[in-house]
């Protein structure tokens, strides 16, 4: 076993251990000076983007499940000797769902980066602890 | 014994990596730091390796033999997941500097109470998600080695707990990508080979159920459990003794031990309780046990689609990555991973209802990955071809148990009680020790059942949490506490119930076993209605639009 290891922890068990039994007051301290408005507005941009993907996902999911309880003859249509409705449900749907993620991925950076261009920090580049 | 050389190697490999390959990442102390020189590539590969467990690798296969085509659900739901991680959660995580769903309470919620309760909610799911590790660990050893399944489970739970022990497969992201490219070749070569080398005749059949499933060959038939079976048409089998036995159309019992030999193109016999292999139910593509297809598809769909971000091992490791905008990346990656991985289960499962029907018998549907190849292509190549996929599965149980057995050991020692290193130990030999005996009962019971009661669990628990403490500036400590306990109870009750006690026919017994429809929604508005009557603290809501602020 390598000598140099060391318990990796959070940062929050590692403010949660070094507080002890006192009762809670600071968690991460939350960046200020903070534009709350800005903050806000870019909350609710990320608030209805995440609800479309979603949105989106369940007409994927329930519409093609659904899609195969209300049209039989899905399973009936057979390109190349392999029903359809199979076809779909093993292979279709993956690269959908790869292209809806990827979409969601395009526009939550879109909004971050207009956001990011409205209200610049100073010496901010995309760094987190 | 070529099984038992493959699995060997896979471990060597593993802990060969482990120990040597990921040095360099790893001589910074700082997790952080080393993770931010791994590419997202690599990283996505890591997840995907933990992840595909052995539900995935052995249970789906066996599942399409058993219950037809509609299972494939479960993957669907299985990559799904990744969507709605990527959407709702994988950014938000990162930024809150939260490893686990414990950290993320006592970060959203400041209180040491919840972050105990999230760790009694993580030990559930992680025991619940590690017995099916190791009955699929179990049940390949007893494959490859004829020991019988309790030896295989105990071996099992030596070599998860020794591996970690020894420090080799410690979160090591090599060793995770190196699992998930097992996985995938040595399922996808097997599969291939089988598709390229079977006859136009079984390909056909394979994609045509409605001609009927018929013993492919004169095949003896040993019951290792009393099965209860109906035959459409009597069929004459041979007993041990070499007497016929004339079985008429109808009801039998099967005792414990009896011995048949089938003759080849009799009816497969169809054991009480399952559907017609080949029948309407088993290839119309929705989930159906209990006679409402839609319903439990749809129920299924949501526990596995909201069920993966819950996953405590899930979440651990959107912290491998430097900032939030590639933990979303790399979330997406995983997608393409899984949704190349599940293009083969099927196949297995498909070519299995055609050349190893009598599976579903011996209700052993779980083993068809590994057992179909020998039958397939007799002789050496078979043998290998099965040893591939015993390594294959043998991988994925590895790393998987690893990734789990190390979170439950992490919430028993750091959120439940102060951690230290022996107390770390302890906790994973506690871990393994209570899922191997909870995984020996369990040798009838599906993979996947067992699977989705852990993804319900953390679809009606965290879940909620996760999204409302993430999207909703207004959720309390009551409003979070109130609806963890609630989803606890609910989810773990009603799969449990299902499983273990008698359940009354009809609409109860689906709502029991396929709970997520209502008890995600039970989860969400007790959170809700809480809350409301609850005011939240005034760091609420900076605690919330940090999480969002790039």
């Amino acid at each position: 076993m390598s000598p140099r290891r060391e318990k990796l922890t959070s940062p929050q068990t590692r403010i949660a251990l070094a507080r002890g039994n006192r009762p809670v007051q600071h968690l991460l301290p939350i960046p200020g000076p903070v534009d709350t408005e800005a903050a806000r507005r870019l909350f609710h941009a990320q608030r209805r983007a995440a609800a479309r993907t979603v949105a989106l996902l369940s007409v994927l999911l329930f519409g093609m499940s659904g899609a195969f309880a209300a049209f039989p003859v899905l399973g009936e249509i057979r390109p190349g000797g392999v029903p359809l409705s199979w076809l779909l449900l093993m292979v279709a749907v993956y690269p959908l769902l790869f292209v809806l993620a990827l979409w969601h991925v395009r526009s939550a950076e879109r909004i971050e980066e207009r956001a990011e261009r409205e209200h610049p920090k100073p010496g901010h580049g995309e760094r987190e602890r | 014994m070529i099984s038992a050389l493959a699995i060997g190697l896979v471990l060597v490999t593993s802990l060969v990596i482990g120990i040597y390959g990921v040095r360099a990442a790893r001589s910074t102390s700082d997790f952080l730091v080393a993770s931010r020189r791994v590419s997202p590539t690599w990283n996505a590969m890591a997840i995907a390796g933990e992840y595909l467990s052995a539900a995935s690798v052995l249970g789906l296969a066996g599942l399409v033999l058993k219950n037809g085509l509609g299972t494939m659900w479960y993957a669907v739901g299985f990559a799904a997941g990744y969507v709605a991680v990527v959407a709702l959660v994988a950014g938000p995580m990162r930024r809150s500097g939260a490893f686990t769903v414990p950290d993320f309470a006592e970060y959203r919620l400041g209180a040491p109470r919840l972050r105990k309760l999230c760790g009694c909610v993580v030990l559930v799911i992680m025991l619940l998600y590690l017995v099916p590790q190791f009955k699929g660990a179990g049940v390949v050893m007893a494959l490859v080695s004829g020991t019988p399944y309790w030896v295989g489970v105990l071996l099992a739970g030596l070599v998860v707990s020794g591996s970690i022990a020894a420090g080799g497969m410690r979160s090591a992201t090599y060793v995770q990508a190196f699992h998930y490219v097992v996985k995938l070749a040595f399922l996808a070569i097997p599969a291939i080979y089988l598709v390229v080398h079977s006859s136009p005749r079984t390909r056909t059949e394979a994609l045509t159920p409605e001609w009927g499933t018929h013993f492919p060959e004169t095949t003896p038939v040993e019951f290792t459990v009393g099965t209860r079976f109906s035959l459409d048409e009597p069929v004459t089998v041979t007993a041990p003794g070499g007497e016929e036995v004339r079985l008429s159309a109808g009801e039998h019992t099967a005792a414990e031990g009896t011995e048949y030999v089938f003759p080849e193109g009799a009816t497969i016999p169809r054991p009480e309780g399952l559907p017609d292999l080949g029948g309407e139910r088993w290839s119309m593509p929705l989930l159906d046990v209990g006679g409402y297809p839609l319903f439990e598809t749809w129920s299924a769909l949501l526990a596995i689609t909201l069920g993966c971000m819950g996953l405590p091992h899930v979440i651990m490791r959107f912290h491998t990555s430097p900032t939030a905008r590639t933990a979303r990346r790399v979330a997406v990656g995983v997608i393409a991973l899984l949704g190349l991985f599940y293009l083969f289960p099927a196949v297995y499962g498909l070519l299995g209802r055609v050349l190893t029907p009598h599976l579903v018998l011996l209700q052993g549907t779980d083993t068809v990955a590994v057992v179909l190849p020998e039958q397939a292509v007799p002789g050496s190549v078979g043998t290998v071809l099965a040893a591939l996929v015993a390594a294959g599965a043998f991988g994925a149980f590895l790393s998987t148990s690893s990734g789990l057995l190390l979170a439950l050991a992490g919430g028993l020692s750091h959120d439940l009680f102060q951690g230290s290193v022996p107390r770390l130990r302890l906790a994973v030999v506690v871990g393994a020790g209570v899922a191997v005996l909870l995984a020996l009962p369990a040798q009838m019971i599906d993979i996947n059942v067992l699977v989705v009661w852990a993804f319900t669990v953390a679809a009606s628990t965290f879940c909620p949490l996760l999204v409302l403490g993430i999207w909703w500036r207004r959720l309390t400590l009551p409003g979070a506490a109130s609806g963890l306990v609630v989803g606890t109870v609910t989810a773990t009750g009603a799969v449990g119930w299902s499983i273990l006690l008698p359940t009354p026919d009809g609409w109860v017994s689906v709502l029991l076993a396929q709970p997520a429809a209502w008890t995600i929604p039970l989860a969400f508005t007790t959170m809700t209605v809480v809350s409301r009557l609850t005011r939240p603290p005034d760091w609420a809501e900076h605690a919330v639009l940090r999480l969002h602020s790039p």
